[in-house]
């Protein structure tokens, strides 16, 4: 494969597969780091609020950007006749599917 | 210093607005040359000359708001929470979702808008448009828990 179709392949499937990966850490708090705000501290995996709140939204991320960012590396690295079947479309109508359901997901507080 | 961080990320966001909206209306709805109304003119910029502007204004938003985002959990939330301001509230917690998502998509972006062939148009355009709504609703849900207990509170 060429640079450009490798780079081509990594960015369908990291904006495919990150954002899949990122809706299903929110909803199972699978977050890689624990941001503390109070404590300024970070810890590792989904941690338990200690003083004051504990923040998950750098460590779905996280997860994310692992998942997404490994599934394309690998993808990248596939001959071409196994990635042919990857669509473009993938790269957006994944991305939109999540929104919707993060709307979806968080409807209940418009509806207080 | 948070309202001068809050501030340079409200700066960032009105340029990356600007950059996505005038991309985003011509794809979307390209002007008629030669354009004579200020609308068919805001319409008919080159898009992909807005492409590395609007990555790098989307990466440094997100990087300023990041780094505020912290203490406007602390001090801000718990406020908006008292307030009883559910729908606001969400608003923001669908804003962080979006921004994350938005993130995911830029590599994929910036492939389809630098190699512009006419198979790659469609996915090209619905990039676009998908980074708009992300921006402008956080730009939006920004503005609005920005302002939400009034000037000078």
């Amino acid at each position: 494969m060429s640079t450009s179709r490798r780079f081509e392949v990594f960015a369908i499937v990291f904006a495919t597969v990150a954002p899949l990966v990122y809706v299903i850490a929110v909803e199972n708090n699978y977050a890689l780091i624990t941001y503390h705000p109070i404590t300024y501290s970070f810890g590792f995996g989904a941690q338990q609020p200690g003083e004051g709140p504990a923040m998950y939204w750098f460590g779905w991320m996280a997860t994310a950007a692992l998942a997404g960012g490994g599934a394309g590396l690998v993808a990248g690295l596939l001959p071409a006749a196994l990635t042919r079947f990857l669509r473009p479309a993938l790269a957006w109508l994944v991305p939109l599917g999540v929104l919707v359901a993060f709307v979806i997901l968080l409807r209940d507080y418009f509806l207080r | 210093m948070w309202t001068a961080l809050l501030i340079i990320h409200g700066l960032l966001a009105v340029a990356l607005l600007g950059a996505i909206t005038h991309q985003t209306l011509s794809v979307c709805l390209p002007a008629r040359k030669p354009a004579a109304s200020f609308q068919q003119r805001f319409r008919a910029v080159p898009g992909g000359g807005y492409v590395d502007a609007i990555i790098l204004l989307y990466i440094l938003t997100f990087l300023v708001g990041a780094f505020i985002y912290p203490e406007y959990r602390v001090s801000i939330r718990v406020v908006v929470e008292q307030m009883e301001a559910w729908a606001e509230n969400g608003a923001f917690e669908i804003k962080e979702h979006f921004a994350a998502v938005g993130m995911a998509m830029l590599p994929a972006y910036r492939f389809f808008w630098r190699q512009p062939s006419a198979e790659n148009q469609r996915t090209r355009n619905a990039l676009t448009a998908l980074l708009a709504v992300i921006v402008w609703w956080n730009f939006l849900t920004g503005h609005i828990i920005n302002n939400i207990r009034g000037f000078g509170a």
